[in-house]
């Protein structure tokens, strides 16, 4: 299983949810995780926001991965969401944004939360699973998408994406 | 970035034209219809009319989905009250107001989470008045500009006939003097930026800004020009919030004199100040100006809110004697007339203030920001964040770092140590750098050096 399957519960993924900034996107992640795991929305809020002003964690194609430390926080959590219209996000590319994974780590963050993020890169590299991803008729199936991946292991050769 | 801006007046219109430039998306909102159409003709920007705190207005402005609100509208409790609104019921992350009377400064609770929610206020009176005050300071320069807390000074002087430093390489200004590190970063020749390299000659009326740690200023520009007379008496024209300010700031070290042509403000001043001498009367009477003793005056400096009345008297100040005069000047098309003219010094108070706002506008950890020669440069101060993989500036030598023509990294600031850049400094995480941008088209560019990669936690 990925490091990145561990920390994303089937709850933690939104089908087309329609935003128009990525203001309103942070607000709704906010309130997401206020609802399923009991942190205040403006702190999830905030410390995206302050993340994003030192640089932008657009990936490109359509991909970003907002994150952000959390006090108090134990174990990292994740969330996946993706947006009925993409929002202009500041991307290497300047292409908008549609595919959001929101990744929470504790105030002290460690060598496996770089991991996360790295697994993170990995997995949206792969062009054929955006694809999957943005056509997944359910956040069901969305869910499995992301939880069967899996990442390379170092050293070892992958098919060109 | 969505901006709401609110208040289209001196300050809020600069603002506005500063940053619609950058691919920003802008929103001003005013009560004063002409005015917006005003700004709307000649900047490409969003209006809504309408009274700035009022939720239905921010709404209508694109207060779900702003970014930043920059609360400029000539009224403190205005601004204040859009902060609040804009925090509590729009959820603006980043908010800014201008807040001129200092009874809202004096307790930290009234700006703080608990109070307006304020992140930044700004007092332009205030910012000029400092501005002013390191004028006459240091009379020798056009500009003196700090950072990294006052640790660091960019100086602009210009290049005199005779001067020490003419008809000589940028060289050998620090061979002279090794006791002292400094380095030019730009040189600005009939109004156009060169790159400096050691071999560039300076010619008579160079502007030629350096940048030193503060400490070394005064040992840097005498290396640069003669040293003027220290100024000892000052005259101001204009009894206002701003020659208030100044005349209290000064009037312990120099001799003061404040003309003022309102008699009840005359005598609201007269009860403020402790030294400084008020008159009553016009700043552009020949008479008068001759009676106080014009012709001895090392500082004339005029500070009315009337632009026309500050040229005026300044030209008439210089003619009677005075040795230097610096004027107030909102419009910016007088400003680029007097400049270096008649006028030693011409201040345009929306640019002398606005670094503080693009100081929140830029990308990366950019902590202070000099908008220069009339707002076509810029110099700032940004933190460098990261580790070798995901900052594209720790650990590499200046030399080796890819920057836009015109840029130059002039000075690091790591914990208390002041360094000036040279080829083979190396970059460290948590630096303070100082950048100077001669070509600000190219400041996107400069910003997307200090952005961290996206694996930056």
């Amino acid at each position: 299983m990925s490091l990145v399957a561990q920390l994303l519960p089937s709850a933690n993924v939104l089908l087309d949810l329609s935003v128009s900034s990525k203001k309103r996107l942070f607000e709704q992640i906010g309130l997401l995780f206020e609802n399923n795991h009991g942190l205040a929305r403006n702190v999830v809020f905030d410390s995206l926001f302050a993340r994003e002003r030192l640089g932008s964690t657009g990936l490109g194609q359509e991909v970003a991965i907002p994150h952000g430390r959390i006090k108090g926080l134990k174990e990292a959590l994740g969330a996946f969401v993706r947006l009925e219209q993409p929002v202009p996000f500041d991307a290497p590319d300047g292409q908008p944004v549609r595919l959001v994974f929101v990744l929470l780590v504790p105030e002290q963050a460690t060598e496996k939360h770089l991991q996360i993020l790295s697994e993170l890169a990995q997995m949206f590299s792969d062009r054929a699973l955006r694809e999957q991803m943005t056509a997944a008729p359910d956040a069901e199936s969305l869910h499995k998408l992301i939880s069967t991946w899996q990442p390379d292991v170092p050293g070892q050769r992958r098919a060109v994406a | 970035m969505k901006i709401i801006i609110l208040g289209a007046g001196q300050v809020g219109g600069s603002v506005a034209e500063s940053l619609v430039s950058e691919q920003n998306d802008i929103t001003v909102v005013d009560i004063d219809p002409p005015r917006l159409r005003a700004l709307q003709d000649r900047l490409d920007l969003r209006t809504v009319t309408g009274s700035a705190a009022h939720p239905s207005v921010l709404a209508e402005a694109g207060a779900d989905d702003a970014d930043l609100l920059i609360a400029v509208t000539q009224s403190d409790e205005t601004n204040l009250a859009a902060c609040k609104i804009a925090a509590r019921m729009f959820n603006i992350p980043r908010r800014v107001a201008r807040v001129r009377a200092t009874d809202f400064l004096n307790d930290e609770r009234l700006l703080g989470a608990e109070g307006f929610e304020v992140d930044l206020s700004i007092c332009p009176e205030q910012v000029l008045t400092e501005y002013i005050v390191k004028l006459i300071e240091f009379p020798e320069a056009l500009q003196v500009l700090d950072f990294a807390d006052g640790v660091v000074s960019l100086v602009a002087v210009r290049a005199y006939r005779g001067g020490p430093m003419v008809g000589h390489p940028v060289k050998e200004i620090r061979s002279h003097n090794p006791s002292i590190d400094t380095r030019i970063v730009a040189i600005f020749r009939r109004n156009h930026p060169i790159v400096p390299d050691g071999e560039t000659l300076i010619e008579v009326d160079d502007e030629v800004f350096c940048l030193a740690a503060s400490r070394d200023i005064r040992k840097v520009m005498r290396e640069l020009r003669r040293m003027d007379r220290p100024v000892r008496r000052i005259m101001i024209a204009g009894g206002g919030n701003i020659g208030q300010r100044l005349a209290r700031a000064l009037e312990r070290d120099y001799s003061v004199r404040v003309i003022e042509h309102n008699k009840r403000r005359c005598e609201m001043l007269a009860a403020r100040v402790h030294e400084a001498l008020v008159l009553n009367g016009d700043a552009t009477d020949e008479e008068l100006l001759v009676q106080e003793g014009i012709g001895d005056m090392d500082l004339f400096v005029a500070v009315t809110n009337n632009d026309e009345n500050n040229i005026m008297s300044c030209l008439l100040a210089k003619r009677l004697g005075a040795r230097r005069v610096v004027a107030l000047i909102n419009r910016r098309s007088y400003v680029d007339l007097l400049q270096s003219g008649e006028i030693d010094i011409a201040i345009s108070p929306a640019q002398a203030t606005i670094g503080k706002l693009l100081a929140h506008v830029r990308r990366g950890d950019v902590v202070a920001v000099h908008s220069l020669r009339r707002g076509a440069a810029e110099a700032l101060e940004a933190v460098v964040h990261g580790d070798r993989e995901s900052s594209k500036l720790v650990g590499k030598r200046v030399e080796d770092i890819d920057l836009p023509a015109g840029t130059t990294i002039g000075a690091v600031v790591r914990g208390d140590e002041v360094l000036m850049a040279h080829h083979d400094t190396v970059i460290e995480a948590e630096d303070h750098v100082i950048v100077f941008v001669a070509d600000k088209k190219t400041l996107p560019r400069v910003e997307k050096l200090f952005q961290v990669g996206v694996r930056f936690l």
